[in-house]
């Protein structure tokens, strides 16, 4: 039987500590929360606590965001998005990181560093000449303009950390598959991969979040408000010169957060463990 | 089943690649005709509504198939620049908070002269055709300004015994005494389009400009401007609440919804929330709309003027819909649709046609009695000086707002402050960094 002072003891060690973090990160969802709930007249008056709901909950501005704006559509929209850009660039960063761990060729590493220095392009930089090319393949105004300008930044970060990932599994047991008849695709995907696996979901939950957060490429190569998505649907809609929407932007937020939140419940060990790593290496 | 090299597979993924970029859009399918317009998501709701009503009537009966694009005002400029890099994009686009836009991108914006001409006598006029010219030419028709009066909280003028407050140094006395009860004054003083509205209309209303009638001239650096600096240091310090210098353009509506503020510089569009959202003076059961009213713009030492976002509207010159577009201009902006339009705006949205300023909308309502009496002293941003890409920049970078919050804030001395945006405005005028 386990002693009180025993059992007592996490709560000090590791409870307590941990709480101030816990509570510093889950602050803003939680403000994000109550606002959504609460009434505008609330909202608007500074006399009462910001952090309490006090004159009633109300469901108004998720109402204002089903019924008022296409708010489901962009939803939708963003989740196509995000997981088609997720799949190529996974896929992609798979194929580019293999041979830069596994293959000696003259200016390999520099190719590496290379690949990492082109995540550091901001994107708002990238905007102008993006455009130009996505109208010259005729893709303005659909999902797939997005589709193809994401991995422009979803693709050096997945193959700089799947690199990193990859060069931790050992060369033997891939030399061993070769030697049994396996060709370099069949050691990667039979033998590579499978070991892999953490590093590979870290990649893909970080391509997914940063394709669902993504705002300048969405507002800039697509416009028909069917096709936006949510991060750009919502802005528009929600903010209105001077009126800001508080409670349906956080509503917004709130729901936008949801895909996400549940992405990283599922996956966190494997997410934990595939950046350190490739960050330890 | 043939078997595809890897070569022959690059060989035709890239001649496709190459084609479509070279052809430089996707085959086309079926050729229909379809106008696209994009614009700013309006602070009244309905008004964007109505425009799409008319742009959809105006479609069936000329059986083109059109499309309204709304975005939000602050990411009007990004999306522009990018159209104008892809020479593609929307036919018809809005322009501003300025007309200085149109110069920016005089290049790409067709020639409206037909449209100007066609539209105006059937409207009553231009209010202010010289203003609106770019270059001498009609390179956007300008659209709606919402004009700037004073809102005010009629309930706590009363309880100071203040009547009428008409001048800013009235202002700054009902200021101080309304912060001493916790009901400061309100205005923007950082980077936000308010923050330049009002800060411009209290720099001329004391006789001072930035910029001489010829364009070139930089004038800042005048004893007018050190009296209106004067003026907004002893605002900011006595009748308002430092947080003023971190505020957006929701910030003053807010304040003014959430009971703080005795006043603000603003449209009518906090009042217009004030009522939708049925928002309680603070402590009461009273909504708070019915103790806002608007009232003239303020006086200062040498003039009254204001002025306020020109929203404006083009055709870019690389749509293959220019005179489709053109059409459309002249069916909006026939009287009776732009009468409805108005409407739906609750004048927030007031044209810049004579005949408009009139519309019954403005007596509909005791709350819009001055917006007609502001409009007739809003003048444009660059004031007394032609609009530029110039003076759009000044705008775009708050030259004016910083030069008066560094002296308010008494991180410079006035001559500090203004030598500094002389320097700044100078160098702006003088084309270093002015953007493509």
């Amino acid at each position: 039987m386990t002693s009180p002072g025993r059992r007592i003891r996490p709560l000090f060690t590791l409870y307590l500590p941990v709480m101030p973090f816990v509570l510093f990160a889950l602050f803003p969802l939680y403000f994000m929360l109550i606002t959504s709930l609460k009434k505008n007249s609330e909202l608007y008056d500074v006399t009462t606590v910001p952090f309490l709901i006090k004159r009633g909950v109300t469901l108004g501005h998720y109402q204002l965001l089903s019924q008022d704006t296409l708010f489901w559509s962009w939803f939708v929209n963003s989740l196509i998005v995000s997981v088609a850009a997720t799949v190529v660039s996974v896929v992609i960063g798979i194929l580019a990181a293999y041979p830069l761990a596994r293959l000696r060729f003259p200016g390999g590493d520099s190719f590496g560093v290379a690949i990492f220095v082109t995540y550091l392009v901001p994107p708002s930089l990238l905007f102008l000449p993006l455009s130009t090319v996505v109208n010259r393949l005729g893709l303005s105004d659909s999902l797939w303009a997005l589709v193809v300008t994401y991995p422009t930044f979803l693709v050096p970060f997945c193959t700089w950390l799947l690199l990193g990932y990859f060069r931790t599994v050992p060369k033997e047991i891939e030399e061993c598959a070769m030697l049994d008849g396996c060709n370099r695709l069949q050691t990667l995907v039979r033998i590579l991969l499978p070991v892999a696996v953490p590093g590979v979901i870290c990649a893909a939950l970080f391509a997914f979040t940063l394709s669902w957060n993504e705002f300048l490429y969405a507002l800039v190569f697509v416009s028909p408000a069917e096709l936006k998505t949510m991060t750009v649907g919502v802005i528009s809609e929600l903010i209105r010169g001077d009126i800001y929407y508080w409670g349906g932007l956080m509503a917004g937020a709130c729901v936008g957060s949801l895909p996400i939140v549940i992405a990283y419940v599922f996956f966190l060990d494997y997410y934990v463990s595939g950046l350190t790593a490739g960050a330890v290496k | 089943m043939a078997r595809v090299s890897r070569r022959q597979f690059l060989r035709v993924t890239a001649g496709g690649a190459a084609g479509a970029l070279a052809l430089g859009r996707a085959p086309a399918v079926a050729q229909t005709r379809e106008l696209t317009f994009l614009s700013i998501a309006s602070f009244v709701p309905e008004t964007d509504k109505e425009l799409k009503r008319q742009f959809e009537e105006w479609g069936a009966k000329n059986k083109v198939k059109v499309r309204l694009d709304i975005i939000a005002h602050l990411q009007l400029q990004t999306k522009k620049a990018a159209e104008v890099q892809a020479r593609s994009g929307h036919d018809l686009t809005a322009l501003g908070p300025g007309l200085g836009d149109a110069d920016l991108y005089f290049d790409y914006l067709a020639d409206l002269n037909d449209v100007a001409t066609d539209v105006a006598p059937k409207n009553g006029g231009w209010l202010s055709q010289s203003d609106y010219l770019i270059r001498g030419k009609w390179k956007l028709l300008p659209w709606w300004q919402p004009p700037f009066p004073m809102a005010v909280r009629t309930d706590l003028l009363e309880k100071l015994g203040e009547k009428s407050p008409d001048t800013w140094e009235d202002w700054l006395r009902v200021g101080k005494k309304g912060k001493a009860m916790g009901h400061p004054f309100g205005t923007a003083m950082g980077h936000s389009g308010d923050a330049n509205v009002t800060l411009l209309s209290i720099l001329w209303s004391y006789g001072g400009s930035y910029v001489g009638k010829d364009g070139k001239t930089i004038t800042i650096n005048s004893k007018e401007t050190r009296q209106a600096m004067d003026f907004v240091k002893r605002l900011y310090t006595e009748a308002m609440d430092p947080e003023v210098l971190a505020w957006d353009d929701a910030s003053n509506n807010r304040c003014l919804n959430a009971g703080k503020c005795i006043a603000i510089h603003n449209p009518i569009s906090a009042y217009e929330s004030a009522k939708k959202d049925k928002v309680v003076v603070p402590g009461t059961q009273k909504e708070i709309a019915e103790v806002i009213d608007h009232i003239h713009t303020p006086r200062g030492p040498a003039d009254r003027k204001a002025t306020t976002g020109f929203w404006c509207v083009g055709i870019w010159n690389f749509s293959k819909n220019v005179d489709l577009a053109k059409d459309f201009l002249r069916y909006h902006f026939q009287p009776e649709n732009l009468n409805k339009w108005v409407e739906a705006g609750h004048g927030f949205n007031m044209p810049f046609l004579t005949n408009l300023t009139r519309h019954p909308v403005y007596k509909s309502d005791k709350q819009y009695r001055f917006i007609p009496e502001v409009a007739k002293v809003t003048v444009p941003p660059s004031w007394p000086g032609p609009n530029t890409a110039a003076s759009q920049q000044v705008w775009d970078l708050y030259i004016i707002p910083d030069m008066f919050a560094q002296h308010a804030t008494g991180k410079m001395t006035a001559d500090q402050a203004i030598a500094w945006a002389e320097k700044e405005m100078q160098e702006i005028y003088a084309g270093r960094k002015r953007k493509p």
